[in-house]
């Protein structure tokens, strides 16, 4: 049996180093392997950006009938009681193999929703509109950027960047897997990160076919011109009224000089605030990735 | 809306829903005073689906605007839906102040519609009257223009001539 081997880094892993993990081994998907085997090794440490994403992926590689095992060298005093802390396996299907053992207790039943600094990874699920869920996450954010002088703009701003993007798990993802959404503040690296990520077809391949009747000279774009196209300017599959919601996510966002990080199935932007609205920052834009299915988005924040 | 906060395409929908039944069973309503007191927020999904999408479906037929929007994010979102449909929408405070939100007039016609919202009706003639510079026919080139694009309902009466001029309504 053959058999798909994902060796993580023995370092902190952000969505950035993830993608350099992934892009090292064959595609998962894509490969005829009948099992994944996800190897975290001592001194790995996942960002939530990085570990919202390796979930999605999970779920969906054990939803095409693949083995999917993964095995951590530390007990949880390391990223495992991490993870199980943030509610990873809580979301983790029942059927992923985990390594040495599944840790019995969920920290994040346990705890959730005590520490400030954390909201725990939270299902999105298609049949069930949590309308609480981006009124938790601008809690979190709230209360991690009282030092920002610009705190009630952004307590607007942010409610509504996370209402968009919740939003549109609903509408792009034609999926029974469920989405995930996620919040850690990092005080030493002086920000936080929000991430959403959904298991569906990515917003891409339901706005391509939309473009080639509506608007033929966008449809030639690549995919990293035209998804820095939806966020600047508003595309949508719906027509020209619509489309608005992930640009005025980011017009909002570029306010508080967020970072932007933006995975589909194989492309993946980072955009960066720049004078005239955000530019993507060619260094993190890759095409002909290593499949993910869906779309996966974080944004960064500064604290102050 | 079953709760204070407006999330997303389908609550949109749904609320549009409601919201056209409410207008169709006010056949001989021009102009609709949207309310916003007591909403919390909006994102800019449910602006789309709801008011904006009214207002660009009646436009030049019925007018809709907002009243007690204070809440400036919410504002924005407002804007941002209606700059997407190319549709304005006013809103008024409670001291009779505006801000179109949306669509702007062309630089053009913006003073035609400064006139036009200082008072509750007017006629292409009565503009002309008061520029400088302005014919009857330009003005009623301007007042069609801002009628077809949204910001200005209009109506017909009798000339003094004895023919048919459109008598221009201000959204409020």
């Amino acid at each position: 049996m053959h058999q798909t081997l994902i060796e993580l880094s023995p370092r902190w892993t952000n969505a950035s180093g993830l993608e350099d993990t992934l892009r090292s081994a064959p595609s998962a998907h894509l490969s005829a392997s009948s099992e994944v085997r996800f190897h975290v090794p001592k001194g790995c440490h996942l960002m939530t950006d990085a570990a919202v994403r390796l979930l999605s992926l999970m779920n969906q590689l054990d939803h095409s009938t693949r083995r999917v095992l993964v095995e951590f060298d530390e007990d949880e005093s390391g990223v495992l009681g991490y993870l199980n802390r943030i509610g990873f396996f809580e979301s983790l299907s029942p059927d992923v193999e985990v390594l040495p053992k599944r840790p019995i207790f969920s920290a994040a039943a346990r705890y959730r929703g005590r520490n400030p600094s954390l909201v725990e990874i939270e299902r999105i699920d298609r049949k069930r509109r949590d309308s609480t869920l981006q009124n938790r996450l601008t809690m979190a954010i709230t209360r991690a950027c009282t030092q920002r002088s610009d705190i009630q703009e952004l307590q607007g701003a942010a409610w509504t960047i996370l209402a968009e993007l919740i939003d549109n798990v609903f509408s792009h993802s034609k999926t029974p897997l469920d989405g995930f959404a996620a919040l850690q503040v990092y005080p030493k690296g002086n920000c936080l990160k929000v991430a959403v990520s959904d298991s569906g077809l990515g917003m891409l391949e339901t706005l391509r076919p939309a473009l080639r009747s509506e608007a033929p000279r966008l449809a030639t774009l690549s995919d990293i011109d035209l998804l820095v196209e939806v966020f600047k300017r508003g595309l949508s599959r719906h027509g020209a009224g619509r489309g608005c919601g992930l640009k005025g996510c980011a017009d909002k966002a570029i306010k508080f000089r967020a970072d932007l990080d933006v995975r589909l199935p194989q492309v993946r932007v980072l955009l960066v605030p720049g004078k005239d609205g955000y530019r993507p920052n060619t260094a993190f834009c890759y095409s002909g990735l290593p499949l993910i299915w869906g779309t996966h988005i974080c944004f960064t924040l500064q604290l102050d | 809306m079953s709760e204070d906060d407006g999330w997303g395409r389908v609550a949109g929908r749904e609320a549009y829903g409601k919201l056209i039944d409410f207008v169709e069973t006010h056949p001989g309503s021009l102009v609709f005073r949207v309310s916003l007191a007591g909403v919390h927020r909006i994102d800019i999904s449910f602006a789309s689906e709801t008011i904006v999408e009214l207002a660009r479906r009646h436009r030049g037929r019925k007018g809709f605007c907002f009243v007690d929007l204070a809440d400036a994010d919410q504002k924005e979102n407002w804007a941002a839906a209606a700059q997407r449909a190319a549709q304005p929408i006013m809103s008024w405070d409670e001291r009779g102040k505006s801000v179109t939100l949306g669509l702007e007039p062309s630089q053009g016609n913006a003073e035609a519609f400064r006139f036009a919202l200082a008072r509750p009706e007017t006629r292409a003639a009565e503009y002309a009257a008061s520029a400088k510079d302005v014919s009857i026919t330009n003005a009623s080139t301007k007042f069609k223009q801002l009628w077809e694009q949204g910001f200005l309902l209009r109506r017909e009466a009798a000339a003094e001539s004895g023919g048919v001029e459109y008598v221009y309504v201000r959204i409020k």
